[in-house]
Order: C-alpha cells, then structure tokens, then sequence
C-alpha cells in the first residue's frame, strides 16, 4: 500500500506541470521590429529598408515627396459590416488601418515609393501623369511577391491622395480606398497618448469567444462575456522616452498600463504594427504616424532602459498576476 | 444527529488534510522555479536591485530551500495518528522543524522582510510575521523541554498557522486578484498582513472552542 502512494506522488511530482502556479502561455508581444535583446545578433531578415535615390527625382516636384497619412478603408460596398469586428461595451472595428504612402521620387513619367501599413513595408513603382492644373494621377504596382501585394490608383492634389488599391491575390478584403493628407514626421519624445479609443486587449479576456448573429439583421456579433485587459489613466502621464523610469514608478503598474506605455516608446518612432490590438489603438492617436516597420537602431539609450525594465515587469504581471505563485 | 455530526467532523478533516496537502505540492512547484540557483527568475525577476545583495542572496535562497521542508515536517508533526503511532518520528523531525525555523527559514524571512515590495506596510507585515513565527517556535520548543505538553501543543499550533502562511497569503492573493483586480502592489500590502493574521485568528478561535468545550464538561463533571 505504502509503496503504491509512493508511486503516485512520484508520478504526481514528475507529471506535475508548473501550469498550477504560473501561467505558462504567457505571451508578451515584442515584435521583431522592436527587439532590444542587447546580444542578438540578426534575429530575423528584415525587409530592406527602402531607400531610393532622391537625385532620381525632378525638383519641380519636390513639394510632392513626402508622406501621405490617412485611414486604409476596407472597400465591400455591401458586403462591408459583415467584417467588421465587434466587442460589447461599444468597441469596434471596422477593419481601417492608418496607411502611410510616402512618395520619394516623382520625375517626367516615373513615380517610386512605398507604402507603410498594419506592419508591411512595401515598395512600389508606377506612371506619373498630369490630368489638370496641380492634378496628377499616379498607377503604380507593388511587387508582387508578398502576399498583401496590389496596385495603387491615386490622385495627388494639393497636399491629398485619393484614390484605391487592389489585391493581386485573393485576400479577405480585396479592395480598399483612401483619402490621405501630406504629413511631416518627426521624431519627438514627449509626445503623450490623447484621450482617443479605449484601450481593450481582445486577446486577454478571461472568458471564451462566442460569435452570435444576431437575428434581426444577420449582424454578426462577437461577444466577450468578462472584463479584458483594460488601462488606467496613468499611460497619458507616464512618458518612458523622456526620462530613465525607476522600479517605483510601475512596480504598482497593470499588465495593460505597462504593455501600452511601452509601446507608446514605438509609436513614437512611428512603428507600424503588426499586432491588431496596438495597431488599433495607436491608429487612433492622430499624431502617430506608421512610417517603419523597423526601429531597433532608432530606440534611444534611455528608450532601450526603459522597455527592458517594463518587459520585465510585464513578464511578471503576466505570468504571475492571477496565479498562485508570486512573481 | 450524532453520526451526522461525526461524518461532517470525518469531512472536515479529509478536505483539511486534501488540501493542505495539494498545497504543499504547489510551495514544492514554486520551490522547484530556483532550483538550480537562478538570480533571474520568477520572484527574483523583481527583485533586480536587492539579488546584487549578497546578504540578501543568501537570506532568499536559505528561505527558499529550508522553507519547504518546514511546511512538510509541519504537516507530518500537527498530525495526532502521526504523533501517537509514531512518537520518536515525531521527536526526531520535531527538531528539525525547530531547528530549520530558528537558524534558517525565520532570520533569512526577517531579512527579506526587511526588503519586500509595496513599501513600509508590507515590510512591517512581513517582518512582524518572521518574528513571531521565531517567538512562537522558540517557546513551543521551551515547553516541550519542560514536559509542558499542553502548551508546547498551543504554541506549535501557532507556529505552524504561520508556517501555513506560505499557502495562505498565496491563496488571498488569487481571491484578491479575482474579486477586485488590484494593482500588484496593493495586493503586496494586503497579504503581507492579511496573509498570517488571519491563521493565528483562526487558531485563536480553535483554541476558544477548545476551551469552552473543556469548561462544559468540567461543570458536568
């Protein structure tokens, strides 16, 4: 008998996962272009920043180059709200990302640029004509080795881009359209987060995902039956790119509060994310501007301080926080 | 009525024993995080600026390492058919449980104390739960040498609400966290008292029921 619970508390102690005390998927989001890992070497090949010889380009357009900043419009007609995304307690959205499109070389025939959205840096070439007084319409085509690859119709006027894309491949929104206004950009440490759009971490919510359509209007719903991750005041007064932050000052911090105050560091370099849930919510900041999809030699001495302290914590709060074991 | 109540009494303990035990395995779990020795991991994750300390390195990992084996000596030791059928098991790891408190898990408690997260309240919290946990060792072990059984019983039983203070603050930390989402500091303070206070209260209790029993039956007798 005795040598039987011997053998199961054994097996007990050996099976035995760490899952009871912590949480062992604990995934903190740290996307390659932001990586601070001090002895890393080249982690992952990144898209090659996309330089384009400025002398290429006629100065009589000179006052054209630049970026292009504005809402990337899913395009369905009627198909539209079935791909909306939505959250009880009014959260929304509608599948916009904020697109930069950025000219960098305009001569007699030829336009070169790229575009900046939801984490893709994409290069594109197209024609260049004039079609009336300080009116020019640009057709230019992606490369068409990337998956999210398409072609751009556009009108430049007066500071403004207007015009459409279309997917080369089938992707789930084929077409999309825009209206951007020429935005400079710089970088600017103190920048703070404005009052814009609740932050709500869709991914951290304590209960299941159920998908409800709602009878009445075929409207499909994703209802989330508990609180998510949410954040507090303290992310519009904390700025981490301003000053090297102590132990004190978020030792008593949230998992959201933390995870959005570094990420506010990226913003501020105008990185583009991948992940939905930051995207969404820094699109809506109207400062903010997605311009690289890499920023680890544009992070700062302080900047770089700061977010291995905050990951730090992040981790801890993450794993441990509703957990039976203390972090 | 009376079988009734002694099946509710058979309940109690099997659910008492049952969960102290699967308790006992999770501090084991925890325990197990900083094994090999690890200064960036877990807890210590935290606890960058006070890890430099060497004193405190080693006042964490005596706690850690010497901690777990009080908490399972104490379940074998408050055992009453473990006492009885085992009586000089129970002398022998009764000096190990005192032994292991006083020179090792209580002083190395005092000083990480001394460095706890969420400022002076949780420090004093920790701190006082070191000292008392050494006041009431040390004078359970007193009356145990002079053969003052009842109180050597009264003073472990103390001793060991706060042994149980390991499972105890990690258990009201979760229900903390679940019911008001506190700020992880918040609840730092909060346990750092509550997560003692509340097993010698119940102890109290326990012994106040003890005692009105004894009083009904003295005056029946």
């Amino acid at each position: 008998m005795m040598r039987f619970l011997g053998l199961i508390v054994i097996s007990f102690l050996i099976l035995g996962c760490q899952g009871e005390i912590k949480n062992e998927n604990s995934t903190v989001v740290e996307e390659n272009g932001t990586d601070v890992t001090p002895s890393d070497s080249i982690t992952e090949e990144e898209t090659a920043p996309i330089i384009d010889d400025k002398n290429e380009s006629d100065p009589k357009y000179d006052h054209m180059l630049g970026f292009y900043v504005g809402d990337f419009e899913p395009d369905l007609g009627d198909e539209r709200y079935d791909k909306n995304f939505y959250l009880d307690d009014g959260y929304m959205w509608n599948r916009n990302n904020k697109i930069n499109i950025s000219l960098n070389i305009i001569n007699d025939s030829i336009v070169k640029g790229h575009s900046v959205v939801a984490g893709n840096n994409r290069p594109f070439v197209g024609t260049f004509k004039k079609t009336a007084e300080n009116t020019y319409t640009v057709e230019a085509k992606e490369p068409g080795d990337d998956k999210y690859d398409g072609t751009f119709t556009f009108e430049v006027k007066k500071g403004k881009i207007d015009g459409e894309w279309t997917a080369f491949k089938k992707i789930d929104i084929r077409k999309r359209k825009y209206s951007l206004s020429k935005k400079p950009y710089k970088y600017d440490p103190s920048i703070q987060l404005k009052y814009a759009q609740s932050f709500a971490n869709w991914n951290k919510v304590k209960s299941e995902k159920v998908i409800v359509i709602d009878e009445s209007d075929g409207e499909i719903v994703q209802w989330f039956e508990k609180e998510y991750a949410t954040t507090t005041d303290i992310i519009y007064e904390m700025n981490a790119s301003e000053r090297f932050l102590t132990k004190k000052d978020i030792e008593n911090l949230k998992r959201a509060d933390l995870q959005i105050i570094r990420n506010t560091i990226y913003a501020r370099h105008g990185y583009s994310y991948k992940n939905r849930i930051y995207r969404i919510f820094f699109d809506a900041q109207d400062w903010y501007i997605p311009v690289h999809t890499d920023i680890k030699k544009e992070l700062t001495d302080i900047e770089k301080k700061n977010i291995q302290l905050l990951l730090r914590y992040e981790k801890n709060a993450d794993e441990y926080y509703d957990y039976f074991g203390r972090g | 009525m009376n079988q009734f109540l002694l099946l509710l009494d058979k309940f109690i303990r099997v659910l008492f024993w049952g969960m102290i035990s699967y308790f006992t395995y999770l501090i084991f779990l925890i325990t197990i995080q900083y094994f090999p020795i690890d200064f960036d991991t877990a807890f210590l994750r935290i606890k960058q600026d006070e890890i430099i300390l060497k004193h405190y390195q080693i006042a964490f990992f005596t706690h850690v390492y010497t901690s777990i084996f009080v908490l399972i000596l104490g379940l074998f030791q408050i055992s009453n058919w473990f006492r009885k059928k085992f009586t000089k098991w129970h002398k022998l790891m009764g000096k190990f449980y005192i032994g292991l408190i006083l020179l090792a898990a209580s002083p190395s408690g005092l000083l990480i104390g001394y460095y706890a997260n969420g400022g002076w309240i949780s420090k004093i919290g920790f701190m006082l739960l070191a000292l008392f946990w050494f006041y009431f060792t040390f004078q359970a072990y007193l009356f145990t040498r002079k053969r003052d059984f009842v109180r050597h019983r009264k003073f472990m039983y103390r001793s060991f609400a706060l042994t149980l203070s390991a499972i105890t603050l990690r258990l009201l930390k979760v229900g903390v966290v679940e019911i008001w989402g506190l700020p992880p500091m918040d609840i730092t303070r909060i346990i750092a008292w509550a997560g003692w206070l509340v097993n010698l209260i119940l102890v109290e209790i326990l012994f106040f029921i003890e005692k009105s029993k004894l009083k009904k039956l003295k005056s029946l007798v």
